[in-house]
């Protein structure tokens, strides 16, 4: 039985809202797609909403093309945001175990100076990054980016984890204390195993963070060779003269979409639940 | 004795290296910030700086093109549409998708979310498409209503509603999950109670179910808030301040002003301004959560 009881009206007006609720969500991609695509001579005005021809122009031609950004971008992007996830992944499932465990006193503090740290978003990191890695050498290098985007990564897995770590039996480490294990052989042959979950969300939130990252790249990596898609795809636009090459545009954000979205597809229940109560640490 | 110390060592051993990855990439970028933040600092001179004290805030305050007051009511106009729009889509869909069956709820849960985990500069590319000019979706739909076209991101009087609504397709998802997550913990007796009692639909939520899920509903309207003061990449994308510094928000003027003009000092100062209003508010956010999480640990 459902949990509450609507009228006919309530449920007409129900079903109405989220229909107008998924065209808003879903248009805009849709027509990101349609432009992406159509060949470029129906991207022009006036536009009709249904292309009456498709290709694959657009995609082969910005990956592989002369006026493509190529594949490297995105090969780029991928390097930075896998590394991002394994070092976000160790350094939280450290802290997260620490935290978890140990009745530190200065623990609870640790914790919640880590909880407002996640919070302050990253435009705000922007400027302080860029001052801190120009003066110390770091600009321009990827294992700048790479760290930059760790810790921005890691205050939320910390907490992910931690949780995780709570979930766990204090049992089971005991039983393998009692036969002689240390700290760190207990972490990685008994705890470890059932963190598997846990280390595979707040991996995939940091690999997709860094997959995404735009603001960080765009001033901490001057080289073209290095850009990550996010940065490469603004070749596209012109500000002045306000020429956009939409077909290539589009078929680049289309592409760029491609691996959050399989991500989130396989992930997406676990990472719903644990969204519901981490998400609300993420701004 | 040795392996008693060792043993209280063990978790600062296992914290060592997640501590100094957020020191050094998080924390300490803040500090040098406030520091450049009182110095004539410029991109071509990063070392050797001298102090200029208070300098750089009042060059901002009296600043004229564009006047930093003005700026700050961007910022606020942003981020308080941001949070309104966000808030009220992301509750009023968690709600609606609360009365549905579990199968067709995290299926809609699913797609909705879709936005969630894309990147902010493709979405700002994404809406960039839908007010383009000549082939956008909003003018054809305008035309399809007999309406003369607009141009939505250059127009001064479009220009910035057309963002907010942009952002918050960007940022309803985190507050649907989030609200979403609260309503399935609300007990479903006290919600049965309320419909016996007679209570309509309208009463029920308003009387029983918002106000269990209310200091969750504080959390993801300071999320909302925090991250539209923050927001840069869509906004880069879309309109990148204009027209004429129309959309100008304090994340875009830091920007412009240390990238841009090369200005390191002035960019630190509101870079520092910036950050203590996200601050005060992160305060405020951990004193909420950790009443809140203990209910649900």
């Amino acid at each position: 039985m459902d949990l509450v009881r609507l009228s006919a009206l309530q449920r007409l007006v129900r079903a109405a809202a989220v229909l107008l609720a998924l065209v808003f969500a879903l248009l805009p991609l849709l027509w990101v797609i349609s432009i992406a695509i159509r060949p470029a001579s129906q991207s022009l005005y006036p536009i009709s909403i249904i292309p009456t021809s498709l290709t694959l122009d657009n995609i082969t031609g910005v990956l592989f093309g002369r006026d493509g950004i190529g594949l490297l971008p995105y090969r780029n992007a991928a390097f930075y945001g896998l590394s991002a996830a394994v070092i976000t992944a160790v350094a939280s499932t450290l802290g997260g175990y620490a935290l978890a465990r140990y009745n530190m006193k200065s623990g609870e503090a640790l914790l919640i100076v880590v909880l407002a740290l996640s919070f302050l978003p990253s435009a705000s990191r922007i400027v302080p990054l860029f001052i801190l890695f120009s003066a110390s050498g770091l600009y321009g290098t990827a294992h700048g980016v790479i760290l930059a985007y760790a810790a921005g990564s890691t205050p939320l897995g910390i907490w992910l984890m931690a949780g995780t770590f709570r979930q766990i039996p204090v049992r089971l480490e005991q039983a393998a204390r009692i036969d002689g294990a240390g700290a760190f052989l207990t972490l990685r042959r008994v705890l470890l195993p059932l963190a598997v979950p846990g280390i595979l969300v707040v991996a995939t939130l940091a690999f997709i963070d860094g997959w995404n990252s735009f603001s960080l790249p765009l001033i901490l990596i001057p080289k073209d060779t290095a850009q990550p898609y996010t940065v490469a795809l603004q070749r596209y636009i012109q500000e002045i003269g306000y020429g956009i090459n939409w077909p290539l545009l589009a078929a680049g954000s289309l592409v760029a979409l491609v691996p959050v979205l399989t991500v989130f597809a396989i992930l997406q229940r676990r990472l719903v639940r644990v969204g519901g109560l981490g998400g609300a640490i993420k701004g | 004795m040795a392996r008693r110390a060792l043993g209280r060592a063990t978790p600062w051993l296992l914290l060592a290296f997640p501590l100094v990855l957020l020191f050094l990439f998080l924390l300490l970028p803040y500090l040098v910030t406030f520091f450049y933040s009182t110095t004539a600092a410029t991109i071509g001179r990063l070392i050797n700086v001298h102090g200029v004290g208070l300098k750089n805030f009042q060059a901002i305050l009296s600043s004229h093109a564009p006047e930093f007051v003005k700026v700050l009511g961007i910022t606020a106009i942003f981020a308080t549409g941001t949070l309104l729009g966000s808030l009220g889509l992301g509750t009023g869909l968690a709600l609606a998708l609360h009365t549905v069956s579990a199968g067709l709820r995290s299926a809609l849960l699913a797609v909705f979310l879709i936005p969630w985990v894309i990147a902010a500069v493709v979405i700002g590319y994404t809406w960039r498409l839908m007010y383009d000019p000549a082939i956008g979706l909003a003018n054809s739909g305008l035309q399809a209503i007999g309406l003369a076209p607009v141009d939505w991101l250059t127009d001064k009087t479009t220009a910035m509603a057309a963002l907010i609504v942009a952002n918050v397709w960007a940022g309803y998802g985190i507050v649907l999950l989030v609200v979403s997550g609260a309503l399935a913990n609300v007990p479903p007796n006290i919600i049965l109670a309320a419909q016996v009692d007679g209570a309509s639909y309208a009463r029920t939520v308003r009387r029983v179910i918002l106000p269990a899920i209310r200091p969750t509903f504080l959390l993801a309207a300071l999320v909302a808030l925090v991250s539209g003061l923050n927001t840069f990449d869509l906004i880069y994308a879309m309109t990148r301040g204009g027209p004429l510094y129309q959309t100008e928000t304090m994340a875009l003027e830091m920007y412009r002003l240390t990238i841009g003009k090369g200005n390191v000092g002035q960019g630190a100062a509101v870079t520092v301004i910036l950050f203590t209003v996200s601050l005060a508010l992160a305060i405020a956010y951990v004193i909420i959560w950790r009443r809140e999480a203990r209910k649900w640990t």
